[in-house]
């Protein structure tokens, strides 16, 4: 069986949603290619201007780096998040819609959420000012992690690469809390 | 000069790569031509397939067409340049009025419309879902208001003013032809048949004729989605495609050609080429070999049969049920549902042209979804695909002859087959390539066979109760195996199996399909006054059908004594979301006792479709929907009856061996000359019967036995 690859030109227009829509198509519905995973880092790479390795995409913006021995959150302007194992929606400039007015401001009826029940957020960066992510939920719900990954069986097991150190899986979200926000 | 024939009746079917003819002579016997489909301009594809047919009989058509089309009574298309408009989306400029709130209709589409035509994997993941870019661009498209109630009331009345500015407005862009499409308009045409008066007028005074499209002439039928799909395919695609065939009637007519050329409609009907409602041609060339089974299924007593078509593409399966055949009432159409009545087919893709390759992740062969075609076609063409087929892996195993594809017009090449199979998939999988060319023949077959059995098993009948016919390209080839260990009555094909689609549509009626919708109920305990009430109510229908269909039979020719009518109500039981197509027993229902006698026959249709203990009269009965058959008989290929001669085949029909690769070893095998096989010959397996458009499979264990009609049953040694 063919190793299925396509070239780093390929998957940037994928990335940057410039592919037809008949070629993207058969991308999503053939076999994985192989290499898929770290020509689209590299490309990513290629658009940042710091210079810590990306170890996994998490949004549009906010990526995984390698920063010395810590795995850290950075936005693609720079500005850091912290900890990959700490949520970083705690460090984020957040902009909250709970009356009905603030609501209909964006979301026109019906398409709006209840704002008797529930509200929200919008996650800005504090260094860009660009909007990394917008969540609803009812008053008073902590904020969601949305995404933890384990990196180091994704890279020992997947890609058969493990990295450099290892750190333990575990959600530090509140432990961070605790330290700086106790008091 | 050639034999001396009388050409009696021609058949084409141009399918998606091959146009095939078929010309039947006096005496019964066809010939079958084959040539490249030209979707440009179809008049090419059908010219060169006559002219390769008629070289059979030693004719040079294109010296001596005027010699025989004086004396041809028919002449019968089914093409697929109105889907080809749709794929490469250059119809007409079309604008649209609608029920003012509906103008996104075509936008929106139906939830089905975003994973149509995909394969089972796609379907299941939304990833690859797309919306489909309407045939009709949303500044084309203008809302009136206006309201039609269920019951057919007119509850907001129609605001002509807006249909003065919407016509007026469509005309400005330059639209080539205005659809119409209001709500409930099949119950009360009033709304749109207003507007069309009125977009007449504007027409006149602006000197701007374009044609009107009317859903309640064209489509009047519910179901709005489907049937703006269908109203929009009309004015569309359908248009751009009758052009084509005037083009391919001019043809004929030059060379004396007395008739109005015909097409086959995809619900099984025959139609003239000025048929108003052209879009039911859109889908017809897999019908006909329904058609043809039904013939076939008529004529030579077999009931029950199961028709089995096997192309580069796909499996079609179709059953005749005592001699008639189910209709579909939507069906999906480049990536479209549209509202055209269609005979019932199961389809899974499994085709001689498909891709094979293997699944880096779990090593599995996979088959399809995709399939070569024609272009670039398999490996074996040399037309530049490197990727295996099928197809290839019947070329590699020595079943078909690379001297004689498609009688030996069409050179393949083995080695090119042998070698993409090796490197592609055989050596990764570290096997032996015959052994895997073997492999994927024994996978397509378990998955044609599965499929058989699910078809047959859901509905609850028994393979015993049904003969099967095998036909398309590779029917033949695959026919044994697809039929392996199921108990049929019968399994057979025929010679002239890879254009039995356009042999179906040469033995087809000239018929004319109807419907309308209508509101029937008669709930549990009904007395006499509601059921003659209903019953009334059922036969205004169809009277106003068989004026509709008298007067559009009459401009295409026919005389109104010539017409038969069968009256037909779609019956179900109440709140049940599928009904049932009745045949009346009755041309009218007068009385109650009427009524009742058409629900005895829909009990009865229903339990064979279902079972009996699936009947639910408790519930009381709905008619949403009624309908009409119009037929004119027309002149059929006569099957001829052949003397029975001896078990061996003549000297001349045998063609010698080939080593075959069959149960893991090379074996010898018999070749022979399917055409010049005798009625009463025996072929035991390992044996091939060539014909030029098709390769008949024998494995060892099974023999051929060619009857008086020249069928070739398969049966157990």
């Amino acid at each position: 069986m063919s190793k299925i690859s396509y070239s780093k030109e390929v998957i940037r227009d994928l990335i940057e949603g410039k592919l037809p829509w008949s070629q993207t198509k058969s991308i999503i519905s053939g076999y994985k290619d192989e290499d898929r995973f770290d020509k689209y880092v590299e490309v990513l790479q290629e658009k940042v201007a710091w210079q810590e390795k990306i170890l996994l995409p998490l949004t549009h913006e906010l990526y995984i780096v390698q920063k010395g021995s810590d795995r850290i959150v950075k936005c693609s302007c720079g500005q850091e998040f912290g900890d990959y194992r700490v949520n970083w929606k705690l460090n984020a400039l957040i902009h909250v819609r709970e009356s009905e007015e603030e609501v209909k401001e964006l979301y026109p009826y019906p398409s709006a959420p209840d704002a008797e029940f529930c509200e929200i957020r919008e996650f800005y960066c504090p260094g860009c000012g660009t909007q990394l992510w917008v969540e609803t939920v009812p008053f008073g719900y902590p904020l969601v992690f949305d995404f933890l990954p384990d990196l180091d069986t994704f890279y020992a097991e997947w890609l058969k690469r493990p990295l450099p150190s290892q750190k333990e899986f575990t959600d530090l979200t509140c432990d961070f809390i605790a330290q700086n926000w106790a008091e | 000069m050639g034999d001396q024939r009388d050409i009696v009746l021609i058949g084409s079917d141009a399918g998606g790569t091959m146009t095939d003819m078929l010309v039947v002579d006096k005496a019964g016997e066809f010939i079958v031509g084959k040539a490249s489909t030209t979707p440009r301009d179809q008049s090419i594809g059908f010219a060169n397939s006559m002219i390769d047919a008629a070289e059979y009989w030693g004719m040079d058509w294109q010296k001596e067409a005027k010699n025989y089309l004086p004396g041809i009574a028919g002449i019968i298309y089914s093409g697929t340049s109105m889907l080809n408009t749709l794929l490469t989306r250059t119809g007409k400029k079309i604008g649209i009025i609608l029920t003012k709130g509906f103008e996104d209709s075509l936008i929106h589409e139906r939830g089905i419309g975003v994973h149509a035509s995909y394969g089972y994997q796609d379907k299941i993941h939304p990833v690859s879902h797309i919306h489909n870019e309407p045939f009709v661009p949303k500044k084309l498209i203008r809302g009136v208001t206006e309201r039609i109630s269920m019951f057919g009331e007119a509850v907001v009345p129609l605001y002509q003013g807006e249909v003065r500015e919407a016509v007026a407005d469509l005309l400005d862009r330059g639209v080539e032809g205005i659809a119409v499409l209001f709500l409930w308009s099949y119950l009360n045409p009033q709304h749109e048949m207003m507007a069309a008066a009125i977009a007449r007028e504007i027409m006149k005074e602006r000197s701007q004729e374009v044609p009107l499209y009317l859903s309640c002439e064209i489509v009047p039928i519910t179901r709005e989605n489907s049937r703006l799909n269908a109203l929009v395919l009309q004015a569309y695609g359908a248009e751009p495609a009758r052009e084509q065939l005037f083009g391919i009637e001019r043809m004929l007519h030059q060379d004396g050609y007395k008739h109005p050329l015909q097409v086959a409609l995809a619900d099984g009907g025959i139609a003239n080429i000025r048929y108003p409602a052209l879009f039911k041609a859109c889908f017809s060339g897999p019908v006909g070999g329904i058609l043809g089974a039904k013939y076939l299924s008529q004529e030579m007593d077999m009931p029950n049969l199961l028709c089995t078509d096997m192309g580069g593409t796909s499996f079609d399966l179709g059953l005749i049920m005592g001699g008639e055949c189910s209709i579909l009432r939507e069906i999906e159409l480049a990536r479209t549902v549209l509202n055209i009545p269609t005979l019932v087919m199961d389809s899974i893709g499994a085709g001689c042209g498909m891709y094979l390759s293997i699944d880096p992740e779990s090593k599995r062969v996979d088959i399809g979804p995709d399939s070569a075609g024609a272009d670039p076609g398999p490996v074996c063409y040399m037309m530049g695909n490197e990727t295996p087929t099928v197809m290839d892996c019947v070329l590699i195993l020595g079943i078909l002859n690379p001297d004689y594809y498609l009688g030996g017009k069409v050179e393949v090449d083995w080695d090119a087959a042998y070698k993409a199979i090796k490197e592609k998939c055989a050596d990764p999988l570290g096997i032996d390539p015959y052994d895997f060319a073997e492999g994927v023949l024994d996978l397509i077959n378990v998955r044609m066979r599965e499929h058989i059995g699910t078809v047959l098993s859901v509905r609850g009948y028994s393979p015993a109760d049904y003969y099967v016919i095998g036909y398309g390209g590779a029917g033949p080839t695959f026919l044994a195996g697809y039929t392996a260990g199921l108990p049929f009555k019968g399994v057979f094909t025929v010679p002239w199996a890879a254009a039995f689609s356009a042999f179906g549509c040469a033995a087809a009626d000239y018929l004319h399909r109807y419907q309308k919708s209508t509101l029937v109920a008669l709930p549990p305990g009904s007395d006499d006054g509601m059921k003659q009430f209903m019953a009334m109510t059922v036969s205004a229908s169809w009277a106003e059908l068989e004026e509709i269909a008298a007067r559009e039979m009459e401009e295409e020719g026919f005389k109104r004594e010539e017409i038969s009518f069968k009256q037909v109500a779609y019956v179900r039981y109440s709140q049940q979301l599928e009904d049932v197509e009745v045949i009346s027993p009755l041309p009218r229902l007068v009385t109650a006792q009427d009524m009742d006698k058409l629900i005895e026959a829909f009990e009865e249709t229903y339990s064979r479709k279902y079972v009996h203990a699936a009947m639910f009269p408790e519930v009381g009965y709905q008619i949403f929907e009624i309908g009409l058959l119009a037929t004119v008989s027309r002149p059929k290929p006569l099957l001829r009856k052949y003397p029975l001669e001896g078990k061996t085949p003549p000297g001349e029909a045998e063609k010698g061996t080939r080593q075959v690769y069959f149960g893991g070893e090379w074996r010898k095998a018999n070749l022979y000359e399917m055409d010049l096989l005798r009625s009463g010959n025996e072929v035991e397996g390992l044996a091939v019967i060539e014909a030029p458009s098709t390769t008949m499979f024998v494995p060892l264990g099974k023999k051929v036995i060619v009857d008086e009609y020249k069928r070739c049953w398969l049966k157990e040694v």
